[in-house]
């Protein structure tokens, strides 16, 4: 494989491009659904293929293709290196690529369990007594989709800076969605589990545990209320500070959208948050949904500070955004396979951990809301972020209340980490998976935190 | 470059596929192949500097043994791969559990007629003429303000087509194309920054309207310019296209699906028959629509598209199916099986609509706007995924939003939250514009709401 890519990237460099690199795969995918104690099928596929990348005049070509045959890759390589050209007559500020150290390196995945040694037999199993511990809790659970993915396989990277990478891909990925009713109120609850250890992150819990606690959130919802709309302090988890500083933090972070005018603009070595907030986003925790060695610019993974005591310090960078700023590469370019160019996306991002316990995050509220987890979330380039929360409670004189459903929060980034008054000493980190046109594999986290007042929507 | 479409060697591998998977003991097999071959030009913050072209095509074989379902793909596509991934879907299958409400996989039946899905000057556009038309659409966004910045956006075609066989008879293919373009667009004066604004137009064939796209792009950044923030309170509000379609589909578009039906999902549940909008809603799931986003002959089963009465005159209809759905519901599927994603050969069939269709109402826009004395005209939401899909509560962020006060759109705003339930939103529907346009699954008109609680940040 090696030779044959090596081969692409100089017939690349011999047609003009400034810079060439050929990403191939072999990608093995295992999953399974089961809904209401059915499997809806067991699946698995297999997919290879490469994505050519080429600089010429400063502007990028791209070419996919679903085959790894030495003549067609050439073939690709020369249709970006056309593509290139004719769109750099367009360019007015040619790219250029921030210098990284060339690297020779094979990554190979150490699981203590394979996902690929576990039988489909197995996997259904582990599902089946989710969903029987689920359906079991309580009558009023109406229904329960669970799914469940691996994927495994080699990725090899070689670029026309003599970089060679050769690098497992392990990925373990299960979500429980339960549903419950009574009369006409409707409630659901999900729970994600993600990891690139092994099928190991399974044995930490056993299905009938998990089940019983995502049971347990459905139903307690069908006693919540909607939440007053309006400004209150919060007491804010860790599921939901994680969401919150993927969404509403982390996205204006990413370099592609600094550039694009995010509010993070021009606030760069500039105080934008209360002086206890830190920051990171970080390629380096072991086993994390969010975690590699290489990112697939062949650029090493590092824990990146974003926000340090409260001073905007680092931007997660591609190599071309890197150069355009003059800041260092961080290995935050991914591709979700090689249909697809890297683009600057999140790995485990999460708030550093302050000296709080629980009790005095939430004491000194006299009227406030507890948001334990969060259903979804979504974020804009000016700041204005929502995240919907699934699990939260009312606080009532610094003691947790009644439960409530269909919360929602929302505010301006900025605005919002200025009011964080205390953070916690926990800390919890919860996979996920990002969109940005492409799918990537993350966790974000924290320690629980208090904000002096926050947005909260309705529900009816 | 790479052999792009071969529509006959598609079948003969799907045929493969399902003597090899008979042969290896499975009692029912289907294999869906397809192929997509696609070019597009980037536009990157307030310049054109990318161009892709990427080309894929597999096979994913659907293999029943007992009444459990195995499913292997693959986008290797040679006499070993494919015998291959038909034994792995037989293995699957025998790996799996039986589903005791298995019935079978469909039987041939009649297609109906699509038009407009399908255009050779799409598919022979050349990547020149995708950059003139990126070229138009970035200096019209250029040109329209000093102060607007075309974020993303670009323009791209595809050609795309599928197969089903299955081993029931059924043996169809489509082919099909499609070209669009799309900007979006911040407007920045000194330190005020607005959130983004987009709008596209994608069709079926040759004519697609960057100036158009370009225009209303930067237009929308500009008036967002110095938004306000505003007092809490009930309103009326218009929700324009972009801005209806995520929270319908998070809420609406799954209570019609049989699969939520049939799991006590749906809040439609027992409504057939009854009121569930306002009396002025009318909507059908076209899937034969002329030149419809997701027209085409056959679903991801190769059971015909057709066009399903869903709400008339306010009154749930019926359901949408797919095979297995409507098996278990003793009807016929309604041709609304798809299979998802860029990759559709690697992914089973999901239940979902094909082009959801609101009828045209009467008024003009502006006399939308006209009869509005105090309240907001929202072009997108934020968050609606975040919705409760069995109870429609909803709790999202709109943006771009602006005030209409004595019926003339005042300002932009900012920091505002609708709430409700969508459920109820849909009865409480007082307008319907006269300017039905497709965005994605969607087709529909402006819709006017009588009244909605929004949650201000004063």
């Amino acid at each position: 494989m090696k030779n044959v890519l090596t081969k692409t990237v100089d017939y690349g460099q011999s047609l003009g491009a400034q810079y060439v690199e050929v990403r191939g795969q072999n990608l093995f995918k295992t999953s399974l659904t089961t809904k209401d104690g059915t499997v809806e099928t067991a699946k698995d596929g297999s997919e290879s293929g490469a994505g050519i990348r080429v600089l010429v005049g400063g502007a990028w070509g791209f070419v996919s293709l679903g085959k790894l045959e030495p003549n067609l890759l050439q073939e690709s390589v020369k249709e970006a290196v056309k593509l290139a050209k004719a769109t750099s007559l367009y360019v007015k500020a040619p790219v250029k690529l921030a210098e990284v150290k060339t690297v020779e390196d094979v990554v190979v995945a150490k699981p203590k369990k394979d996902p690929k040694d576990v039988s489909m037999e197995q996997k259904i199993d582990n599902a089946l007594r989710m969903d029987k511990a689920i359906f079991g809790y309580d009558s009023r659970i109406k229904s329960c989709t669970i799914n469940y993915l691996d994927v495994t396989g080699t990725s090899y990277f070689v670029n026309s800076d003599g970089t060679c990478i050769q690098q497992d891909k392990l990925y373990v990925w299960s979500r429980i969605l339960a549903s419950a009713r009574e009369s006409s109120v409707f409630a659901s609850a999900r729970e994600e589990i993600g990891s690139t250890a092994g099928y190991e992150v399974f044995d930490s819990q056993s299905p009938e545990n998990l089940g019983t606690m995502v049971a347990k959130r459905t139903v307690d919802q069908l006693k919540a209320k909607p939440p007053k709309g309006g400004a209150f302090p919060a007491v804010i988890g860790p599921n939901v500070v994680g969401v919150f500083i993927h969404e509403a933090m982390g996205h204006l972070a990413e370099a592609d959208l600094t550039l694009s005018g995010s509010i993070l603009f021009d606030k760069i070595g500039k105080q934008i948050a209360s002086d206890i907030v830190t920051v990171y986003d970080d390629g380096t925790v072991e086993g994390a949904f969010g975690s590699f060695k290489y990112d697939d610019e062949g650029v090493c993974a590092q824990k990146t500070a974003l926000i340090e005591n409260g001073v905007l310090t680092g931007l997660m960078q591609s190599r071309e955004t890197a150069h355009k700023l003059n800041m260092p590469p961080t290995g935050n370019a991914r591709a979700e396979d090689f249909r697809v160019e890297p683009i600057i996306r999140m790995r485990n991002t999460y708030l550093g951990g302050g000296d709080s316990s629980f009790e005095e995050l939430i004491e000194d509220v006299d009227f406030g809301y507890y948001l334990k987890s969060f259903r979804g979330g979504q974020a804009n380039l000016d700041g204005t972020f929502q995240v919907g929360i699934q699990e939260a409670y009312e606080i009532i004189k610094g003691e947790i209340g009644d439960p409530v459903r269909s919360a929602s929060i929302s505010g301006n980034t900025l605005e919002t980490l200025r009011k964080v008054e205390a953070v916690g000493k926990d800390f919890e980190l919860w996979p996920g998976r990002c969109g940005k046109g492409q799918t990537a594999f993350i966790c974000d986290g924290g320690p629980h935190i208090r904000v002096g007042e926050i947005t909260i929507g309705g529900g009816a | 470059m790479v052999a792009e479409h071969n529509t006959l060697e598609l079948i003969e591998m799907g045929k493969k596929a399902v003597d090899f998977a008979l042969k290896n003991g499975a009692q029912e097999v289907e294999a869906f192949l397809s192929f997509s071959s696609g070019t597009s030009i980037n536009i990157e913050r307030g310049q054109i500097v990318k161009s892709e072209k990427s080309v894929d095509q597999g096979l994913g074989v659907r293999a029943i043994y007992q009444k459990a379902v195995g499913f292997s793909y693959t986008n290797i596509l040679s006499t070993k791969t494919v015998e291959d991934a038909a034994v792995r879907a037989y293995k699957a299958a025998k790996a799996s559990k039986p589903d005791p409400t298995w019935v079978s996989l469909p039987y041939p039946r009649k297609y109906g007629e699509t038009k407009d899905t399908y255009d050779k000057k799409v598919e022979d556009m050349t990547s020149d003429q995708l950059v003139d038309i990126a070229s138009t659409l970035l200096d019209t966004v250029t040109c329209y303000d000093k102060r607007v910045l075309a974020v993303d956006g670009g323009v791209a075609k595809s050609v795309f087509g599928s197969v089903v066989i299955n081993s029931h008879g059924i043996e169809v293919s489509d082919l099909g194309t499609a070209v669009g373009c799309s900007v979006e667009t911040i407007a920045r004066d000194g330190t005020n920054v607005t959130p983004a604004c987009f709008e596209m137009d994608t069709r079926r064939n040759f004519g697609i309207d960057p100036v158009k796209v370009g225009t209303e792009a930067a237009r929308q950044a500009v008036c967002s310019l110095n938004a306000q923030k505003m007092w809490s309170g009930v309103f009326p509000v218009i929700f324009t296209q972009s801005a209806f379609r995520p929270l319908l589909y998070y809420t609406v578009i799954n209570a019609v699906k049989a699969d939520f039906v049939l799991r006590d999902r749906s809040a439609f549940k027992y409504k057939l028959g009854k009121n569930v909008a306002s009396e002025i809603v009318t909507v059908c799931d076209d899937g034969l629509l002329e030149g419809g986003l997701l027209t085409r002959k056959f679903d991801g089963e190769g059971v015909p598209c057709q066009k399903t009465a869903v709400i008339e005159n306010g009154v749930l209809k019926n359901f949408l199916y797919d095979n297995y759905s409507a098996n278990n519901s003793g009807t016929k599927s309604t041709g609304n099986a798809s299979r998802s994603g860029g990759e559709s050969y690697a992914s089973t069939p999901v239940l979902e609509v094909n082009n959801f269709v609101f009828s045209s109402g009467t008024q003009t826009t502006d006399q939308m706007i006209n009869q509005i004395q105090n309240g907001l005209i929202v072009y997108g939401v934020q968050g609606a995924h975040s919705s409760n899909p069995e109870s429609g509560e909803f709790s999202v962020v709109a943006t771009p939003v602006w005030k209409i006060e004595n019926g003339t759109v005042t300002h932009a705003l900012r920091d505002v939250m609708l709430t409700g339930v969508f459920f109820d939103v849909l009865k409480n529907i007082s307008g319907l514009g006269n300017n039905v346009r497709q965005l994605g699954q969607f087709v529909a008109p402006w819709v006017k709401v009588e009244s909605i609680k929004a949650v201000g940040a004063i």
